[in-house]
């Protein structure tokens, strides 16, 4: 810290009242040890501007490289087949990139390594600025020497008349009607210290320790988070809600509406109930922008799709062995196919729905519906046939039903009770740097010496660097305190 | 409502295109007059210890320059009543919509620190870039037409983007603040400035005309040129010897610029913060995730780092005076960058679908 200027400080001045601070960082260069190397990296703001420089360059490299979709990097076949999408766009470095963590950047140990070390110092500054700041807030230096009077920034001397005790009542009554808070202190001359803003200061650093309190969310967030992106429900179906607690969501339907100008999308609408252990506790029609709210679980809108209603039974007709709406959520990867799927666990049947590409399809026509099914135990094919709707058909000994086609609905299901903390730290954040930088911090000394014969001096100076609004406010000051103290009592 | 809009828009237009001419006007008279004087001694009077150039004696052009400045900005202000009028919501629908309003704070943010500073040389290019996003969004109308469900979320968007709109002004004050300190530095800085900013011109054309692989480099070979060109013809006439704290060639005097950047930053900061909050928050409500790291809630967040490393740089030695003012013009670009998102990003993203 001792190679930076602050603001407020006058470099080489030693009458400064405010250089008092950094001596204390004066005493402990002298006796460095690994500790106090580690706290000056910690609290050098020339380190930890690189640092965030570094986390903006790989924020650009996240932005401008792909980045594997959330889900993927765990899987490693999924991984596998990802890394082959991108290769023919990035050629031989796409392992080199891989192995740098640049297709998954923000999770990547450059990004997470830079994160600690800013926040970690963060608080580290945080610690240590706060004492100083307290002091100037409550204990001000108020005496200061006269190098200060003579080579402040800012500073004027005023010729005054009269009476010691009645000019600094003028003086102070001035300073007040200007908002500074005034402290005098008598050394055979009267030392003012007057200062406005003193706690804003306080914004600022509040405002720091609001990064923390946003990322403590996130972190929060993410161990004790639920989420699930692809909670998909067809309609009239009731889905087991995999977050625990006994929760189960019923789709009653799904609307998708258009403009009838444009054909662009105009609503999607999700009407559903929430049950917990079979007793309805929630209902509300989803919508984008208007998620489904329980306790702190949410059902977002996502996404839609085909549904096939179909019911299976004995070959008889004797038993149902299954009667549901089944979602055609996924996507065959060799012709687009909408499929879907759904097991019979008690004939050890897996299920796999096709849906049709629409005329001119020849092995799924419009209307019809492919039912393919494997033994689940072994994964073994059985037979696949493309099905009437409303016919009933024999399928692996089975009978099948497609009763019409309906819509399924895609839910995001989260629980994130980091959300309220990252809120909170952001309302801090833009608060704090708000309330510190309206309200610098304005300090200001005077000295009044009045000579036995009535005729004195007031010499007045604020620290810091030169502005124009500390330059006008402090002129008007000067006036305002040459008309109080040098016009009446003269005469 | 929005046949008015469009003449509104239209009027905007011509009365930005004129008073930049006047602008142009002001900054040669006023180089002429800086000429004239003794070197060193500035033009016109100085008032108070920062020396604010008050009123130089070429100011009639850039009286009425500023007198149809203000009119443009009126009649975009025009423009955004009889458009919100027109759609029903805030101007976030479209890069249309985007791109006036993005215009309207530039002059809004320009002719506020014009009232404080009277440094009407800002307005010479602080006006083009805003006739610049009138232009584009010229090019490229939107017609009024109803919302998709994502963006049905009247309020919050339209607070996103007022609230981004005041940011973004600042920060293109806050970037030609910089340019004109460093085009009064070293050759080096004079260099940079002008390289830098062709470079971006040339980014930023690329990427919009969906050639991002060609501005690319059109950007690395005219910053270049352009860069060593300047240095060479300054290397030349020995313009190094300049006196790098006066004002140079008319030109406000850097420790003015330097306050005016810093200002125009302690006003964007904050603002830049609240978009990206508001955008979290209508990525939670509409997906119910705060964050996901999408290239444009990416591209803001390093925007609003960029301009945090440069509020440490401006308190620590070494990084201010020109160093800070290169972060102000990277902060810029990071800015644009942000801004034009779907061109830069838009081909390399692509979303996965379900399984
Ligand atoms: C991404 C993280 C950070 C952000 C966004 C940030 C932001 C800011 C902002 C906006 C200011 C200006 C406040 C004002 O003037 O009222 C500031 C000042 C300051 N920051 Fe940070 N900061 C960050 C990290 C740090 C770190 C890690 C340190 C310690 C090394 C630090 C130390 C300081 C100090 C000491 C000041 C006061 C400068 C002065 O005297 O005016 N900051 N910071």
């Amino acid at each position: 810290m001792t190679n930076q200027t602050r603001a407020g400080r006058l470099p080489g001045l030693a009458a400064d009242p405010t250089a008092l601070v950094d001596e204390t960082q004066v005493a402990r260069q002298e006796s460095r040890g690994i500790f106090e190397a580690v706290w000056d990296l910690l609290t050098s703001m020339r380190f930890s501007l690189v640092v965030t420089l570094g986390m903006a360059g790989l924020g650009v490299l996240g932005a401008l490289i792909i980045q594997v979709p959330a889900g993927v990097e765990a899987d490693a076949s999924a991984k596998l087949d990802w890394l082959a999408g991108v290769r023919p766009r990035f050629g031989g470095w796409t392992d080199v990139m891989d192995r740098l963590q640049l297709f998954n950047v923000f999770n990547s140990i450059w990004f997470r390594g830079l994160t600690a070390f800013l926040t970690i110092s963060l608080i580290a500054c945080m610690v240590q600025r706060a004492p100083g700041l307290w002091r100037t807030a409550t204990k001000p230096r108020i005496t200061v020497g006269d190098r200060f009077f003579a080579h402040a920034r800012e500073r004027d001397s005023i010729v005054v008349r009269g009476d010691a005790a009645d000019l600094t009542t003028r003086t102070v009554a001035v300073l007040r009607r200007h908002h500074y808070r005034v402290v005098a202190e008598d050394d055979g001359a009267v030392n003012l210290y007057a200062d406005r803003f003193r706690w804003a200061p306080f914004g600022s650093l509040i405002g720091h320790l609001a990064i923390v309190v946003i990322l403590a969310g996130v972190i929060v967030g993410s161990l004790f988070g639920f989420r699930e992106d692809a909670f998909v429900i067809a309609e009239g179906s009731t889905v087991a809600v995999p977050s625990g607690e006994g929760l189960s969501l019923e789709l009653i339907s799904f609307e998708d509406a258009y403009y009838t100008t444009t054909g662009a999308p105009s609503d999607y609408a999700s009407e559903l109930i929430l049950y917990q252990n079979g007793q309805e506790v929630a209902r509300h029609t989803a919508r984008v922008n208007d998620p489904l709210r329980f306790g702190d679980l949410s059902f977002f809108q996502s996404f839609y799709g085909p549904a096939a209603l179909i019911s299976v039974t004995s070959a008889d007709g004797a038993t149902e062995l299954f009667s549901d709406g089944v979602a055609l959520a996924w996507e065959a990867k060799s012709d687009g196919r909408s499929v879907g799927t759904f097991t019979i666990p008690a004939e050890d049947l897996t299920v796999w729905l096709v849906g049709t590409l629409g005329t001119g399809d020849t092995l799924v026509r419009p209307g019809q519906i492919r039912v393919e099914a494997y033994r689940a135990s072994t994964g073994d094919p059985i037979e696949q046939a493309s099905i009437d709707q409303g016919v009933a058909s024999t399928v692996a000994g089975l009978s099948f039903t497609f009763g019409r086609e309906i819509q399924f609905s895609g839910l995001s299901v989260a629980r994130d009770p980091g959300t309220l903390i990252v809120w909170l730290g952001s309302i801090l954040l833009i608060a704090g740097f708000t309330i510190g930088f309206s309200f610098p911090h304005r300090r200001l000394w005077a000295r009044l010496v009045v000579r036995p014969d009535g005729v004195g001096t007031l010499a007045v100076a604020t620290p810091g660097r030169a502005s124009h609004d500390v330059d006008r406010a402090f002129t008007n000051l000067v006036t305002d305190l040459r008309a109080a103290c040098a016009g009446p009592s003269a005469s | 409502m929005e046949k008015m809009s469009y003449y509104a828009f239209v009027a905007a237009i011509l009365a930005t295109g004129l008073a930049l001419i006047l602008y142009l006007g002001y900054a040669v008279s006023g180089l002429r007059a800086a000429r004239m004087q003794t070197a060193g001694n500035g033009f016109g009077m100085r008032g108070g210890t920062l020396g604010l150039v008050i009123e130089p004696r070429t100011a009639t052009f850039g009286r009425y320059g500023s007198i149809l400045g203000w009119l443009a900005f009126a009649f975009l202000s025009a423009w955004l009543v009889f458009r919100t009028l027109a759609t029903g919501h805030g101007p976030f629908a479209n890069m249309y919509e985007f791109s006036v309003a993005f215009s309207w704070g530039i002059l809004g943010a320009y002719y506020w620190f014009e009232r404080s500073y009277h440094q009407r040389i800002l307005g010479l290019l602080a006006l083009p870039i805003a006739l610049a996003m009138m232009v584009y969004a010229f090019a490229n109308p939107a017609p009024n037409e109803p919302l998709v469900p994502a963006l049905q979320n009247n309020l919050l968007l339209t607070v996103h983007v007022a609230v981004a709109i005041v940011a973004y002004g600042s920060f293109s004050i806050a970037f030609v603040a910089a340019f004109l300190f460093l085009f009064q530095q070293r050759p080096v800085e004079r260099a940079f400035a002008l390289g830098f900013t062709v470079a971006l011109i040339a980014l930023v054309v690329g990427a919009i005309q969906s050639a991002l692989l060609v501005g690319a480099l059109a950007a690395v070979v005219a910053g270049t040129l352009a860069g060593v060109l300047v240095y060479a013809v300054d290397g030349r006439r020995g313009l190094a010897a300049i006196d790098t704290s006066g004002g140079s060639w008319g030109l406000p005097r850097p420790v003015v610029l330097d306050e005016i950047g810093y200002k125009a930053v302690v006003i964007g900061f904050p603002f830049l913060a609240a978009t990206i909050v508001l955008g979290a928050l209508w990525a939670e409500v509409a997906w119910g995730r705060y964050w996901a790291w999408d290239p444009k809630e990416t591209a803001s967040l390093v925007t609003w780092l960029i301009y945090a490393t440069y509020l440490h740089a401006r308190v620590i030695r070494g990084w201010t005076g020109s160093r800070a003012a290169i972060l102000l013009q990277v902060g810029f670009g990071a800015t644009l960058m942000t801004y034009f998102g779907n061109y830069f990003f838009g081909g390399l993203h692509s979303y996965a679908g379900l399984g």
